[in-house]
């Protein structure tokens, strides 16, 4: 796929379901969890998650690169919550056979309040494009 | 441990493997093949497969979370690039130190992961409100 700057992905609904989010935390060996209290998720399994629902609507070519990451985590995310994640292209562009994307990504909740926000910029080959 | 500048995060040590790296890859749903298929991972430019960087960056969240604990969660904001590669046998490191807090309260660390050999894999800034000091 290409990049192109303005571009919309989503909305895709997703929920934090209790099995998914241990699978998370098995998986990052997240051993300070507890230290977020009650049922709050990991912050970055909710940021994990989002991804994962963006990828469905935007699919990478193999060999993308995450080249960087903003977050912010705007509160904390209980088990069994849905969110809804979508995504825009803020820029994009090619340079020496590689695409570099800048993504926004906006997480809100099902009153539509906002939970997660951030940017990621991403490299792809540009023949696989 | 206080919020003074200068005030070291106590860091988090992980061992990665391919098999942690192909867990993650099922449980975030992100099957990108330089990840997961050596063969694949072996033709491109790093000449083997990778780790995700979203696993690595978990493990700066992890020690933010430590640090901080729900006020991480709970208005914490990050911005990092990735500056190299994290591979399976690799030793990953996150660390972070306090480096300025606002008047608001707002505590900001200077973060990084590196590598066994002292390789940089990423680095950026994490801050959070200072509800809770680093502990």
């Amino acid at each position: 796929m290409r990049f192109e700057k303005g571009q919309r992905f989503g909305e895709v609904r997703f929920e934090l379901t209790p099995d998914a989010v241990r699978e998370y935390v098995a998986a990052v060996e997240d051993g300070a969890v507890v230290a977020l209290g009650g049922d709050a998720v990991p912050p970055m399994a909710v940021a994990a998650y989002a991804v994962r629902g963006l990828l469905s609507e935007m699919p990478l070519p193999p060999g993308s690169i995450h080249a960087g990451q903003e977050l912010e985590f705007v509160r904390p995310v209980g088990l069994g919550e849905t969110l809804a994640v979508t995504g825009r292209v803020l820029s994009a562009g090619e340079r020496k056979g590689w695409t570099l994307a800048t993504v926004e990504l906006d997480v809100r909740d099902g009153a539509g309040q906002p939970v997660m926000c951030g940017r990621a910029t991403l490299t792809a080959p540009v023949e696989a494009a | 441990m206080s919020a003074d500048v200068g005030t070291q995060l106590r860091p988090v040590v992980k061992q990665l493997t391919q098999e942690k790296i192909d867990r993650y890859a099922e449980a975030s749903g992100d099957g990108n093949p330089l990840h997961t298929d050596p063969e694949y991972a072996a033709s491109t430019p790093f000449g083997g497969t990778i780790a995700h960087g979203m696993l690595v960056l978990a493990y700066l969240s992890e020690m933010m979370t430590a640090a901080f604990g729900r006020a991480w969660a709970d208005g914490g904001r990050l911005k990092i690039r990735f500056r190299g590669a994290a591979r399976p046998g690799d030793t990953v490191t996150a660390s972070g130190h306090v480096v300025r807090v606002t008047d608001d309260g707002r505590v900001a660390c200077a973060v990084e992961c590196r590598n066994q050999a002292g390789e940089e894999l990423l680095n950026g800034e994490a801050s959070c409100p200072s509800g809770e000091a680093p502990s």
